[in-house]
């Protein structure tokens, strides 16, 4: 157990949420993704998208259509599919209950010693 | 300055430089190993190579020539590399956030984030572990138990294992950069079989042509080895050169293997300039050495002091090594990520290079095998140089002769030595008219080849006897004695250039211009009348009937008679101007029946030799190598003609055959050769014959005793009366004229013939 690994199993929790958050507001195009959630300063590499972006539409939450683009191959747009909205609804709901439990917890922990910031090597 | 080249990507011509083409290839095959496990692993590359190529154009668009090492670097920072996404979609334990020193390794590294656990990929077992789960997971990927496995890594890696456990503890540890601006590649540029002699060549700072040399140097040794024995039978180096050739030659062709197994190709840029690096002198060696000593006395120095420390002190210092230890062991789980991550590939590879190794070692065999072999039939060639006269026939085709020698055979040795040494200098020809020049003079000497061998089977089309009656007086004794007589020309038995003429050979002797054939053949037929008659058939062939007969005729083979002995020659002469036209000689004998004939040992020595027993029907010379197995006839024995073919004097009825009448000797041996089986029972064939014995003797015995027992019972008159029954019961040939004898062995041989029937059947 390391800071990074805990850091990175938390932010993967999240990932398909936020990107399917992004995806729900209209078609969209991987990089544009990519720059909305650094917007949102929330980093992520175009490598970690697109086989997430390809699970998801394997899983038939996304689907996509080819745009001619001048800079370029065509590009592919992602949209959601009705099965991929009953997902993100079901997330939402997951994501606002953990954020109120986290929140509640933290908190709470407030006045204690701060532990979860510790390397637990160390 | 560097090169530029235009690459098709996602369908679009891209300029880029050389080397970011490398790094992009680099970086492209790390993707697609990272998503290696992955269902749309296709699509995922795809979408990425997609959207490189339109970071790419824009760029593009933006008035760059061409795309750089930094346009690269940016885009892979961009989509991020295998290790980032380990970080954000969160790899397995132990096997992210690490510090990777290059490329290579990035791209070889990247645990599964998806993929199934389970064979198909390499994992150390989470859940039966050991140490550290690596023999259960190797086990598991090669799907057999994990302690066999374990005993296996024990035994085989034990002392290793020791020796690295021992460092790990002496050697202190830090953050290193890579030192060593140096390293050993195999050379892709500069490579004849895998680039082994060329990455050693730049590695030592050496003429390209000297590693090579030495692992091409017990090849050239047996080369040269070669031709020398081909020129000089029983050619020798002596004692060192076979130490060259022999174990040194093994010895380099296994550290070739090696070499090539362990060592990387350096396929990328980096690696290239890595391959050539900086100069390794004696200094940079010494200094190195100097400071790690320094380092290393150090280390021991106090590690010595942390161990005279006191329990407490002990206590803190175990702790703190293990957690050392612990990040010790971590950091070597995330270097050997990527070790093991080739190990996969690694044993198809080194299986690969194996199967390789093995195919160019049978084919540098058979390649030398051919050599050599060209090489012997050059100079064999040279050496039969005489023998062509005997053969060839006009300007044309000892042209052709000619050209076949040396076009044909000579050229691909002289193209051979001379790719070896091109190989081995390094020079690359520019032009190819040299492989031209070889490719035409070889296909000349193809078609000399061809034409020679036309030319040369036609001359062999037509085969014409020449069939001639010798007059011989009718020996007094009965007994006619075929020999062979000295010859008096004059021949190089044996050696001579090296080339031996065995028994093997129709040719037994030869001269500058004069070559001994000995395709005799000796035939023994039974006479229509009753005196001896002598055939000679010479048969000859050439071109058309009026040539063969010619060839026929010439053959010189006179037959001389001495009372009874009639002396066949030793063999016929060809002279250069009569050509070998495979001439043979068929000498038939007409044996009278009644009467004997000799034929001595020395007839043996022809080439062919048989004995027809069977009444004539028309002439035939076949090759009989084996006439020894086939035909079961002595040498210097005394044969006699009966009715049903020669016969062996000694196996006959003596006694009858001494009463001289001449009908009863021919009924008398008639009955004896039936029982001695169906014409060619000879006494040679052992196996017959003993089981034949056997039943023959078992046979005798019970008559024998049935015999006696009516003896006991009933009176003499009665017995005779017995007696016949009993010779009826169990002769079906029964002869007539033995009926009423009451000897008891002759009636044992009656009683044989059924018996004969059945060992027949």
């Amino acid at each position: 157990m390391n800071i990074e690994n805990t850091q990175s199993q938390m932010r993967k929790g999240i990932l398909e949420f936020c990107i399917l958050s992004v995806i729900r507001r209209g078609e969209a195009y991987p990089s544009d993704i990519v720059e909305e959630m650094k917007g949102a300063n929330l980093n992520i590499f175009e490598g970690t998208l697109y086989p997430l972006l390809t699970r998801l539409k394997n899983a038939d939450m996304l689907t996509y259509r080819w745009v001619e683009s001048n800079s370029g191959p065509p590009r592919k747009y992602f949209s959601l599919t009705d099965k991929g909205k009953a997902f993100y609804d079901e997330l939402e709901a997951t994501w606002i209950e953990l954020a109120n439990a986290v929140n509640t917890l933290a908190k709470k922990t407030d006045s204690m010693p701060d532990t979860t910031n510790q390397n637990p090597s160390f | 300055m560097k090169k530029i080249i235009n690459i098709n990507f996602q369908g679009r011509v891209i300029p880029i430089e050389e080397t970011a083409y490398d790094t992009l290839k680099q970086y492209v095959e790390s993707l697609r190993r990272y998503f290696s496990n992955e269902d749309g692993r296709d699509e995922i590359i795809n979408d990425i190579e997609s959207r490189i190529a339109e970071l790419f154009s824009e760029r593009l668009k933006r008035g760059t020539a061409c795309i750089t090492d930094d346009d690269v670097s940016a885009v892979i920072a961009s989509i991020g590399r295998p290790q980032d996404f380990e970080e954000q979609d969160g790899g397995p334990e132990g096997a992210s956030g690490t510090n990777y020193q290059n490329a290579q390794q990035q791209a070889a590294a990247g645990p599964a984030s998806y993929s199934n656990v389970g064979r198909g990929r390499l994992y150390r077992n989470a859940d039966d572990k050991i140490v550290g789960g690596v023999c259960s997971g190797l086990a598991n990927y090669l799907g057999i138990d994990p302690v066999i496995m374990r005993i296996l890594f024990v035994i085989l890696i034990g002392a290793l294992f020791w020796i690295y456990i021992l460092l790990w503890i002496i050697v202190p540890s830090q953050s290193l950069q890579t030192n060593i601006t140096k390293r050993l590649y195999r050379n892709p540029d500069d490579k004849v079989i895998a680039g082994v002699c060329g990455g050693l060549a730049s590695y030592f700072n050496l003429e390209r042509w000297v590693p090579r040399l030495v692992f091409a140097l017990p090849l050239i040794i047996g080369l040269i080895s070669t031709s020398m024995n081909a020129i000089w039978w029983n050619w020798d180096f002596g004692f060192a050169p076979r130490i060259i050739t022999g174990s040194l030659g093994s010895t380099l062709f296994i550290t070739y293997i090696i070499l090539w197994i362990a060592v990387p190709y350096a396929s990328t840029a980096s690696e290239k300039l890595e391959m050539r690096g900086e100069k390794v002198d004696l200094n940079s060696i010494r200094d190195t050495v100097k400071v790690d000593l320094e380092n290393f006395k150090s280390k021991t120095e106090k590690w010595g002091q942390e161990v005279k420390q006191t329990a407490q002190q002990f206590g803190t210092n175990a702790a703190a090594f293990g957690q050392a230890a612990g990040q010790h062991a971590k950091s070597f789980a995330t270097e050997a990520a990527p070790i093991a991550r080739r190990a996969g590939s690694g044993v198809g590879n080194v299986i690969g290079i194996l199967f390789k190794a093995f195919f160019l070692f049978i084919a540098g065999i058979i390649a030398l095998s051919l050599f050599g072999v060209l090489i012997a039939l050059l100079f064999g060639g040279m050496a039969t140089f005489p023998l062509k006269n005997f053969v060839l026939e006009g300007t044309g085709q000892n042209l052709l002769g000619w050209g076949t020698l040396i076009l044909f055979l000579g050229v691909p040795l002289v193209a051979l030595i001379t790719w070896l040494i091109r190989r081995i200098m390094g020079v690359r020809s520019g032009n190819h008219y040299l492989g031209y020049i070889f490719s035409t003079l070889w296909v000349i000497g193809l078609l000399c080849c061809i034409f020679l061998i036309a030319t040369f089977s036609s001359n062999f089309k037509t085969r014409i006897p020449v069939e001639d009656q010798v007059n011989i007086l009718q020996p007094a004794s009965n007994k006619l004695i075929v020999g062979v007589k000295n010859s008096h020309l004059e021949y190089y038995h044996g050696d001579w250039f090296g080339l031996r003429f065995n028994d093997e050979l129709p040719i037994y002797g030869m001269n500058m211009d004069t070559l001994m054939l000995n395709t005799i053949s000796v035939k023994v037929y039974k006479s229509k009348d009753s005196s001896y008659h002598l055939t000679r058939v010479r048969l000859g062939r050439g071109n058309n009937r009026e040539a063969a007969r010619s060839t026929a005729e010439k053959i010189q083979f006179n037959i001389e008679q001495k009372d009874s002995l009639i002396l066949l020659p030793e063999g016929f002469p060809i002279s250069t101007g009569d050509k070998f036209r495979n001439q043979q000689v068929l000498i038939a004998i007409d044996v009278p029946v009644g009467k004997r004939i000799v034929i001595e040992d020395a007839v043996n020595r022809y080439s062919w030799f048989d004995v027809n027993v069977n009444n004539r029907r028309g002439w035939n010379i076949e090759f009989n190598d084996y006439r020894d197995d086939s035909y079961s006839w002595n040498g210097n024995t005394e044969y006699i003609m009966t009715p049903d073919g020669l016969k062996k004097v000694k196996d006959l009825d003596q006694v009858e055959l001494k009463k001289g009448h001449f009908k009863l000797l021919i009924d008398e041996s008639n009955g004896k050769i039936e029982l001695e089986g169906d014409g060619e029972g000879e006494n040679k064939n052992d196996k017959y014959h003993y089981r034949y014995k056997q039943i023959e003797d078992s046979i005798k015995e019970k008559a024998k005793d049935k015999l006696r027992d009516e003896i006991r019972l009933k009176d003499s008159i009665e017995r005779e009366k017995k007696l016949k029954e009993v010779i009826k019961s169990t002769t079906q040939n029964k002869d007539r004229t033995n009926e009423g004898t009451e000897d008891e062995t002759l009636s044992g041989s009656h009683l044989f013939s059924p018996v004969l029937c059945f060992v027949q059947i």
